[in-house]
Order: structure tokens, then sequence, then C-alpha cells
């Protein structure tokens, strides 16, 4: 079959287990962890994918499917139910000379040469599952074609102290790149990789084939095929990205990046009402806020019912918080009760849990040792008995 | 056994004002984020009813306008799906429909399909959670020729359709814009009737020049006695939104929990255009209190028992109470709102100050400046 031709298809990276989110990601992929009261990960590349007006999509998936999948369906929430092009889940399959899992993020789009091909696509975007940011790619899409590049890799000014955590881009004024360190010691500059690149399909397809025939390689962007084509002398350039960007790969920051939608200018402006971040919304009532809830600096989504206290904090689409239940800089994901006198501070609460009556889950940082106090996990489906108490770190 | 639906979507548009002057009854807000229609829409797809015919004659812009491409009653099928009856230019129903009878005959190519053993038709005023494969068995099995859909709830207003039975679902007697006596079945505008009867009866309304379904044919029938007809004993809530006083009684309704227990049903849920709003956002300072809200506002102010609809912003220091706060309105700060209906898109300036009363609230219309 053939189609016509894209100037742009977009890769997600969506196969990572996320076993740093431990309980959250026990039976659901990454990028299907929710977030912001009734987002989930993968709506942020695939938003920004369509609000930069790129219509293909392939999303890389292979560590529990199921739930990402039913949340995509036909991709009609982002308006992305086309029929030349459109969104494809794209699963490891068998082939007639071997067939093996996605053992890297270059074996993954290697595994998926023939479907990128049927596109003839100029450039490839290859995109993370599970960061949160708001970006034009298309606007990174006309520098990589002015600076007639090979690649094009985002990239954020981070403070100097993070950047030995990221790979860190040396370019030169003109944002070409002359060296790649990965997680260097003593870095020298501060333009960290966010893992968002822009790649000319002929020159990335060479690479993944010679790549992917290369035993000692581990088949990865960062490790491999990035040094490789800088060694070769392509032109890489760098994109400077000056807006919010998170990797959400650890409990405290999936919880940080949900305290950066609060507050009346908040560094993740979800409501600036110029680049809508779509969802699957599923049927549910408005929400209902009772006489005597008390509801301060927080985000409160549509199927909701609040009777209690919620203070700096996100409850998400289907929750019920009940009479004179506690809630303080938390996050709450869809479908959780959280039952009387119950009082929540600091914690991430995970999909359809219960919390029953008069249990105490998370703290506040000033009553502990730095290392001691952490961000209180209670997993997807659990269930928090009555007068339970869960200190901070602790995950249930 | 296959069933269609029939939705009429402005029948009553006259008797709620000011509220239906640019739009259709159907497409009237109601619930914080549905349009009445939605809920006759969800109760046929939730009853496996997936043909669906929606008459309408004019202001329908709106209707079409929510309604897209249907999927998000999961009605945008193949061979099914909905579809728009808008009045033939050529035909005799050329001006304004005076019953809904008259107006059926738009639709009687789409009804004449063998396909299909009964119709369900429906009203879009009146608001409950049904499910309308229960009527149909109760339809078969009463050997019923017409099945009125109706319930016992208190109305204390004239009716369009009051009924008595012999106690077996039985109609006995039947009156037209009565107020209901004591244990009284009250029409809820819903039917069960075999399509050929309803074809025929189309046809031969139309010949004898008839316009009203329930007088020309379910009376006139009755009572000659050439018509079976029965009731279907509906139980859960039924809200009749019939006239602007009802319309605010049954907003406020929703602020009581067994009301909106007997309406959003888990396994039934009542479907609505998606649009892709934040959540709402409570600001410090804000006091919200016995409130139904959609998502996408901004909360600054005070609400108080009342129903407000997606991407309302409430400044700081003004107040609403016993409001129905529709979509997109605006309240600056220092304004005080209290029995008011705000249709979409008002903007309510510093310090301004409206007050109604819940028999006769006070009504903005739509992109006003107050």
């Amino acid at each position: 079959m053939r189609f016509k031709k894209k100037e742009c298809v977009a890769m997600i990276l969506a196969g990572g287990q996320g076993s740093r989110l431990m309980v959250l990601t026990e039976s659901t992929a990454k990028p299907a962890v929710p977030f912001g009261g009734k987002y989930r990960l993968i709506d942020f590349p695939l938003s920004n994918c369509v609000n930069s007006g790129i219509d293909t999509v392939g999303i890389l998936t292979q560590y529990q499917p199921l739930q990402l999948n039913e949340y995509i369906g036909n991709g009609s929430p982002w308006g992305l139910n086309s029929s030349n092009g459109g969104i494809h889940v794209l699963s490891p399959y068998s082939k007639s000379a071997s067939s093996e899992w996605y053992k890297g993020t270059a074996n993954a789009i290697f595994q998926n040469i023939s479907f990128i091909d049927r596109y003839n696509p100029s450039h490839v975007l290859i995109l993370s599952g599970d960061h949160v940011y708001k970006m034009d790619y298309s606007l990174m899409m006309a520098e990589h074609v002015k600076n007639k590049a090979d690649c094009t890799i985002a990239v954020l000014n981070v403070s100097f102290e993070e950047a030995s955590r990221f790979g860190i881009m040396n370019a030169d004024e003109n944002g070409k790149i002359y060296e790649f360190e990965e997680k260097p010691k003593v870095p020298k500059s501060t333009k960290a990789s966010m893992g968002v690149y822009v790649f000319r399909w002929e020159v990335l397809r060479e690479y993944l084939i010679s790549d992917n025939e290369d035993p000692s390689s581990s088949n990865d962007f960062g490790k491999n095929i990035i040094p490789k084509m800088l060694g070769d002398g392509h032109r890489l350039f760098a994109y400077e990205f000056n807006g919010y960007w998170k990797d959400v790969g650890t409990v405290d920051s999936l919880w940080q990046a949900n305290m950066d939608v609060l507050g009346e200018e908040p560094v993740l402006n979800m409501r600036d009402g110029t680049s809508t971040i779509y969802a699957r919304n599923y049927a549910n009532p408005s929400s209902y806020i009772a006489p005597e809830a008390e509801i301060v600096n927080s985000y409160v989504a549509e199927g909701s019912k609040v009777y209690g206290k919620v203070h700096n904090s996100i409850i998400s689409t289907g929750c019920v918080i009940e009479k004179d239940a506690e809630i303080y800089d938390s996050f709450v994901m869809p479908d959780t009760t959280i039952e009387n006198h119950s009082i929540i501070r600091y914690s991430i609460i995970g999909e359809n849990a219960t919390v029953h009556a008069n249990a105490r889950i998370g703290d506040n940082p000033q009553f502990y040792d730095k290392h001691k106090w952490g961000i209180t996990v209670v997993g997807k489906d659990k269930v928090v008995e009555q007068n339970k108490i869960l200190l901070p770190k602790e995950v249930y | 056994m296959k069933v269609m639906g029939i939705i009429f979507s402005n029948i009553y548009d006259s008797s709620l004002g000011e509220l239906t002057n640019h739009r259709t009854v159907a497409s009237l807000p109601f619930g914080g984020r549905y349009r009445q229609v939605d809920f006759a829409l969800s109760n046929m797809s939730n009853s496996g009813i997936y043909n669906i015919g929606i008459i309408t004659k004019y202001n329908y812009r709106s209707l079409m306008d929510h309604l897209g491409t249907c999927s998000a009653w999961d009605l945008n099928r193949k061979n099914e799906g909905v579809v728009f009856l808008p009045p033939f230019a050529e035909g005799n129903t050329g001006a304004v429909y005076k019953g809904k009878l008259e107006a059926l005959y738009s639709a009687v190519h789409f009804i004449n399909n063998d396909a299909y053993d009964y119709v369900v038709i429906c009203d879009s005023t009146v608001l409950c959670n049904i499910n309308f494969n229960d009527v149909i068995k109760h339809h078969i099995s009463a050997k019923n020729d017409v099945t009125i859909v109706s319930s016992k709830s208190k109305v204390d207003k004239k009716c369009p359709l009051v009924l008595k039975t012999n106690g077996r679902g039985r109609v006995t007697e039947m009156k037209i814009d009565v107020r209901a006596e004591e244990d009284s079945h009250i029409g809820m505008g819903m039917f069960v009737i075999s399509r050929q009867l309803l074809v025929d009866t189309i046809r031969d309304s139309y010949s004898r020049g008839y316009i009203h379904f329930e007088r020309d044919f379910l009376q006139r029938k009755f009572n000659s006695g050439a018509l079976k007809l029965g009731v279907y004993d509906f139980e859960g809530v039924v809200l009749h939104n019939s006239d602007v006083e009802s319309y605010y009684k049954n907003s406020m309704a929703l602020l009581e929990k067994d009301v909106r227990d007997g309406i959003f049903l888990k396994d039934s849920p009542i479907y609505t255009k998606v649009r892709d709003e934040t959540p709402t956002y409570y600001k410090k300072g804000s006091k919200v209190s016995n409130c139904i809200i959609a998502d996408g506002c901004v909360m600054m102010g005070t609400a108080l028992d009342s129903v407000i609809f997606r991407e309302v912003v409430i400044e700081q220091g003004a107040s609403v109470k016993s409001c129905i706060i529709m979509q997109g309105a605006k309240i600056e700060e220092g304004a005080q709102l209290e029995c008011v209906i705000l249709d979409k898109d008002v903007t309510v300036t510093k310090g301004a100050s409206l007050k109604g009363t819940p028999k006769n609230p006070v009504i903005v219309k739509k992109g006003e400046v107050v």
C-alpha cells in the first residue's frame, strides 16, 4: 500500500517499564501513568505532535501494553484517527527471519523501518512517552531544515549540578554540536538532551541498519547512534528549548511535576489556552462540591465528589473525598476513594485505590531528616485499611 | 428484533422562552456539562438503539455543532448512526411544524425501513436514565399497540399527557394538558410503537390533515376503541423541563444526592461532547459550597448552591448564589448574582448586581455584557 509522502513522521518510545515508579506501574506502562487530574503522560508528546502539525505517529510499546492500547484506541481524542497517517501502536512482532523484543531505543525504530518507509518521510521525529512538556516541534523542524542538519537534538539549559545526570551537548555558537558526553562528571556545558531528536530519515535509516549489525552496540540513540554520527562528521545541531520540561521517571519527579501545575502563575501552565493538551475523556458527570468542602489552590476534575478538605493538591476524575478527609500537597489519581477522617500529606495515591477511614498517609518534610523524607505512594488498585499509618517514603 | 429511535429536537421550543431563542430545546445546556439531547441519545445508545433520527426544524446549528460525528455517544457507525431530519423543502410541512405527527411525515422515509420492528419516540425535554430494552420487553409482553413511558412522580402543573390505568398497565382514561390527579400516570414523552403501525399512522394522518401525535392519533384512536394503549411505569428520577421555572428548579434539584445518583448511573453513563478543558482550578480564597461544577473553570470568588458549566471564571470578591451559570461566563470582581440564569458567554462586569427569585429567575441572554 502506498501513502502520500509525509514531511515528518513521529515515533514515540513508550516501551519503558518505569520500574522507578514502582507500584504505580506494576500493571501499566509508564506512558499510561495519570497526570494533572485528567491526563496521562502520553498525552503530552501526542498533543505536541498534533499542535505542531504532525499527523502520523507511531507509538512503540512492549511492556504492559493493554491499558495503553485501550487508552490510545483509534486516536480520535487527539484528532489522529485519520486514514492517511494517524496513530499506530507498534508492538514487537515475529518476522520471518527473527523475532525479538525491542532491545534498545534504536532497535525499536530499526524494527519498524518498514512502517516509516510506507510514508517515505523526509524527517523522523523521535520522542519519549514519559516527558511532561509543551513544545512546538515545527519550530525545531524549521531550524533543522534551515541548518541542513542530519540530526537536530532538543536541549535544555540545566544547572551545573544537574548536568552530570544528562547527556550533554557541546555546541558552537551556531548550535553545531562538536561533542557529546553522556553523564559527564565535569560537564563542559549545561545543554542537556531532552530525548527529542529530528533525523533526516535517509541518514538515520542507514545508521539503524549498521547499528543493528554491530553486536557490541546496545542499540541506543544516546549511547550509540548519536556518537557514531558525530564521529562520522555528520551535521548535528542543538536546538535550545526554553519552556518547562520534566522527565517524570521517578516518584519524586512525578509528584513535583504535578505540583508544578498549581498556583496562580504555575511553571507548567495547563490553562494558557495556546496549546491544548488533549486526553481521552470518559463520561463523568460534573464534579460536586459539598457545603462542608474546603478547596484551596487545587485542581478538581469532573466526576469527583469533594466533601472534605483539599489543599495544594490535584484530585483526578472520578474520585470521592469523603467528609472530614484532608488532603495536602498530594496527587490523587483517577477513581480513588478517600474515606472520612483520613489525612494525606505529600503523597501520590494510585488509580482506583481506596483509603479507608482514619488512615494517615505521608507527612510534612519539616519534621524529618532530609534523607529520611520522601513522597509516600499508594499503588494502583490498592486498599489501605482503616487506621493504617504510612510514613514518608513508604510505598504501599 | 431491531429497534430504531426518533428524537424530537424542537417541539417545545416556545415554552422555554429566551433560553431557546437561538437553539433547540434539545441543545439547551443542563447539569454543568450536558445538553438536554444527551439524555435521550445516551439512553438509546446504552439500550443498543443505534439507528436514530433527530427531527428538527430550525435553530439546529447549535445542535449539529454539539453532536458532530456522534462519536461521543458511540453512534458514529458504519451501518447505523444518527441521521438529521430537517424538513423536506418540497414537502407540505414547509411552514413551522404544528405537531409531532406532522413533523414525523418528513421522517417517513427514514422510518420506513423493513430492517426494524419497533420505534422508540422520545422528546428532549424529559430527562432521566432509562433502559429502553425493558420498555420494549414490556411492550411486547403486554401486547400493546402503543406503550407510553410514564411516571407517578408528582408534577404540580399542567402535564401534556395524564393517564389512568386499570391496574394492569392498560390505559382506561387519557387526558391532554391537564393537572395530574393523585395516582395518575404522567406521560414522559417517550413512546414505543411497532414500526409498521407508525408508518401507517403517519401516512393516514397526513392524508387527513392530522397534526398532533397525542391528540389526533393516540387520543382519537383510543377514544374510538381502536388502540390498545399501555403504560410502562418508570420508577427512577424524572425531570420535566417544560418551562423556565421547572428548568431552574430541576437544575437546583441536581444538588440533591438522590437526584444525582438517580440520573448519573455508573453502568449507563450520560455521554456528551468532549471539550479539552483542564480540570477546574480553585484558587486560595475561593469559597465553593454545594455546587455542581464542570471542567475548565477558575474559581476565585464565592459560589453557593449553583450549577456551573464549563470554562466559567468567577473573579475575586464576586459571588453567585442559587444560579445557573452556562459555559464561558465571566463574573468580574465584586459582582453579585442570586437566582440568575446566565446563558453562554455572558460577562457580568465589576460590581454589577442581579437578583431574581426561584419562581422568576433573571435570564441574561447569550453573549450579553451586564
